[in-house]
């Protein structure tokens, strides 16, 4: 019998290994309720707390255009936390954030202070960090309502407009749950989230919102975005636009660069924007061939950094440093606590040289 | 002599024993009739002995086929081995007239290839020696015979190439057949078992019925053994690897034969962790899914009244009954077997709300991939890992799965066959070509 016990002894130690790891309960995948959109707003007037909008997926075994079916709860509570715990008496089965892929904060909300609300989001653990983060216009239970008429399963339009399955628009920036969380903590980068609108039955989202450590503080219209998406993320699926002569010249852009350099000239400091861009027209008016591409290559050259320049300004009066220059100010010199004060102190007088470089390679069209 | 055989075997009608008498000589012979071959005996005893072209006493001395056998404790054992016993003049001699009943032109059946050899190992040990030996035609190549089994007394043959074979590999196998004390050995696997395999997992030793693969492990330093009255050799030590390797791997092009290989280990992946990992995703981590694989699961399994652990447990019972079934079958009903259960069953079953239509997809991909591993006893004990895996999916979720998975490795790295490390990567016994003579006999 001997030669039994060595292996039951190992057996007896490989399960209290194993009983250790153990994971959560066991609840079959029909026993669950996935969220797939979570709304977050102020309480309404005169209460305290919050009010919580869930849109739930009902599954289908049929997976068709319009098949989508969901279900939309709200509750209001002090606590989130108390909100998810009294909405779990109202439906039938557990609730599940695994799949949750869009927290949206009411624009309310983010108006006055976020941060209680993203307590939540940041420590509960079924909460994905790839989620996507997003302002809610006017509040987060109106787009949490909208039903997309041809959504194949439910909140793929969500999935399909932040991600990059779908549509790719130059206008819609994602902001994962992670890169806002890094973003709220982080020393010279502030959070930016796309702000969401209901519009018909559907969703619109061209707006950036800027926000500071505690609230949203200003706005980026579409044109601002795609300019934003362009120095940060050298998006290269957009459109430049110049003004020649009365005529609106559109290039589209194939290939585009962006690199800066904060550089102390004189008594302040100066940040160097240089943006290289190549592409073939777009919109263009007849006979553009024929006409000296160097001449519109420069108009384009001191439109764009214009409109660049004018971004940059925006954003430094707003107070708040998307891009997170800061940052780089603080990666690249000295570390104490005296170079975080010298960049508060620098940013609000910084200067902006923006050069952009603009390469028109062909008219669009077969000549 | 006859006397003493009559006692011996008492009650034995098919025991011929006769004194035959000619103009010089009396002899006394003794044969089973149903072990022998009458045409043998005729030629070499009874026409020489009544023609008397030759004395027959000389005939007998000279022939080598008559061997001289002096012990009568062994008289028994030699006439049930279907000698026929020989008494002249008082000295007692043998001759091999056994008649076995084996298979006429052996194909390979049960590991087929497309472009190899065609024929299989015999069930008689002199035409699997014959082939085996054709094939590999070396002097070098040492046949050794011993029985084993306390009262089958099967003959079973060590095949090596004794300069390639490892020593201590070889004294370990010998000594194990000298202590194999089981009365009845009738098969491989059999035999197999005996030799140290009957708690294991894993087979350490390859069963296999193409010379071309017994030819391959020799050139390789293998020993093979052959059993008399079975058709499949075992060969020694085995790596995992190696069951994993079909012939074809030697015979098609290179790269096609990577691709299978990587292939295989894919299956194997599949077949053992799938039914797990199903019940690991489903109900612990959904999240693990695409969103849209996930809704369509819960679609699928929302009309299923069972866990999800149930649901894999009928299907995998289900599953196991077809195959089970398919090879106890007779040939001509057995495609019934699996029309039925494949077709019928896994729609039905769907359809009547018991399985999500997604576990059957799982268990058809789980009974594929097991059939994709080339070696029979190799297959069978992929069969069975799926089963204990189970176990900790249902209580842990995927942890338990990862965690199953490393005991799995953890004991097939401690695995040894005949001393040689089982999980070797590079699994070629060092060649030992050159050093002749360093095992020489046993």
């Amino acid at each position: 019998m001997t030669r039994f016990i060595r292996p039951l002894f190992m057996l007896a130690v490989v399960l209290l290994v194993v009983f250790a790891i153990s994971g959560c309960g066991f609840r079959d995948i029909d026993k669950r309720f996935f969220v797939i959109a979570m709304g977050i707003d102020p309480a309404p007037e005169g209460q305290k707390g919050y009010s919580i909008t869930l849109r739930l997926a009902i599954p289908s075994p049929k997976i068709e255009p319009g098949a989508a079916k969901t279900q939309v709860e709200t509750i209001n509570a002090t606590t989130i936390a108390e909100a998810i715990r009294l909405l779990k008496s109202h439906v039938d089965k557990e609730l599940d954030f695994g799949h949750c892929k869009l927290y949206l904060f009411g624009e309310r909300l983010i108006q006055t202070d976020y941060n209680d609300s993203l307590e939540w989001v940041s420590r509960r653990r079924d909460v994905q960090n790839i989620a996507y983060v997003a302002i809610g216009r006017p509040d987060a239970k109106t787009i949490m309502n909208v039903e997309p008429q041809g959504e194949r399963f439910p909140g793929n339009t969500i999935f399909l407009l932040f991600g990059n399955d779908g549509t790719q628009s130059s206008y819609i920036i994602n902001e994962q749950l992670f890169d806002f969380l890094r973003r709220v903590g982080e020393k010279g980068m502030d959070p930016i989230l796309p702000i969401m609108r209901k519009e018909d039955n559907g969703y619109v989202v061209t707006r950036l919102g800027l926000l500071d450590k505690r609230k949203l503080v200003a706005e980026l219209n579409p044109q601002e975005t795609e300019m934003y998406n362009q120095i940060r993320d050298r998006y290269a699926k957009s459109t430049i636009t110049a003004n020649i002569k009365g005529d609106t010249l559109v290039i589209s852009i194939d290939r585009i660069t962006s690199h800066y350099k904060i550089r102390k000239e004189g008594n302040g400091y100066v940040l160097k924007l240089r943006m290289n861009i190549g592409g073939i027209f777009e919109e263009a008016p007849r006979g553009v061939y024929d006409q000296d591409w160097h001449k519109l290559e420069q108009a384009f050259n001191d439109q764009v950094a214009a409109e660049a320049k004018r971004l940059l300004e925006k954003v430094q009066r707003a107070g708040v440093d998307p891009f997170g220059f800061g940052l780089r100010y603080r990666a690249t010199h000295a570390g104490n606590s005296q170079t975080w004060k010298e960049w508060e102190s620098i940013y609000p007088t910084l200067k902006f040289d923006v050069k952009v470089n603009v390469d028109i390679e062909g008219s669009g069209l077969v000549h | 002599m006859l006397n003493r055989i009559g006692t011996l075997f008492a009650e034995s009608r098919d025991l011929m024993m006769n004194r035959l008498q000619n103009d010089t000589l009396i002899i006394e012979i003794a044969f089973i009739a149903t072990l022998c071959d009458e045409s043998k005996v005729s030629d070499f005893i009874l026409t020489p002995f009544t023609k008397q072209e030759h004395p027959f006493d000389e005939l007998v001395t000279t022939n080598p086929v008559f061997k001289r056998l002096e012990d009568p404790a062994k008289w028994a054992d030699t006439l049930l081995d279907g000698f026929v016993l020989l008494q002249v003049n008082g000295v007692v001699y043998k001759l091999d007239a056994a008649r076995i009943i084996r298979n006429e032109n052996p194909q390979t059946m049960v590991e087929t290839v497309i472009t190899g050899p065609q024929i299989a190992l015999s069930e008689d040990l002199i035409d699997s020696i014959n082939i085996i030996r054709s094939r590999y035609p070396n002097p070098d190549l040492a046949v050794e015979e011993r029985t084993v089994g306390t009262m089958s007394k099967t003959r079973v043959c060590i095949l090596f190439d004794k300069r390639r074979v490892d020593a201590s590999v070889l004294t370990m196998v010998r000594e194990k057949l000298d202590r194999i004390s089981s009365p009845m050995i009738m098969a491989s696997g059999e035999l197999s078992r005996s030799l140290g395999d009957r708690y294991r997992l894993f087979p350490s030793m390859m069963v296999t019925e193409r010379p071309d693969r017994v030819c391959t492990g020799i050139y390789g330093g293998k020993i093979v053994l052959l059993l008399q009255g079975s058709m499949f050799a075992l060969i020694l030590p085995a790596t995992f690897f190696d069951f994993m390797n079909a012939v074809d791997d030697h015979y098609d092009s290179f790269w096609m034969t990577r691709c299978l290989l990587a292939l295989r280990y894919l299956a194997v992946i599949l077949t053992i962790s799938l039914p797990a990992l199903y019940v690991a995703i489903v109900s612990y981590n959904p999240e693990l899914f695409r969103v849209q694989l996930t809704f369509s699961i819960a679609g699928s399994r929302s009309g299923v009244p069972y866990p999800s652990f149930i649901e894999v447990i009928i299907m995998l019972f289900m599953i196991e009954s077809l195959i089970e079934a398919s090879v106890r079958l007779p040939k001509y009903i057995g495609s019934t077997a699996t029309t039925v259960g494949g077709l019928i069953l896994g729609q039905a079953a769907q359809q009547a709300g018991l399985v999500s239509s997604i576990m059957i997809i799982v268990t058809s991909v789980v009974a594929i991939s097991n059939f994709v591993i080339p070696v029979n006893n190799m297959s069978g004990a992929i069969r069975f890992l799926k089963y204990p895996l189970l176990i900790p999916a249902i209580f842990f979720g995927v942890s338990g799965v990862t965690v199953g998975l490393l005991c799995y490795l953890v004991y097939l790295a401690d695995l040894r066959s005949f001393g040689k490390p089982y999980f070797r990567i590079f699994s070629k016994t060092p060649s030992q070509s050159g050093d002749i003579g360093q095992v020489s006999s046993e």
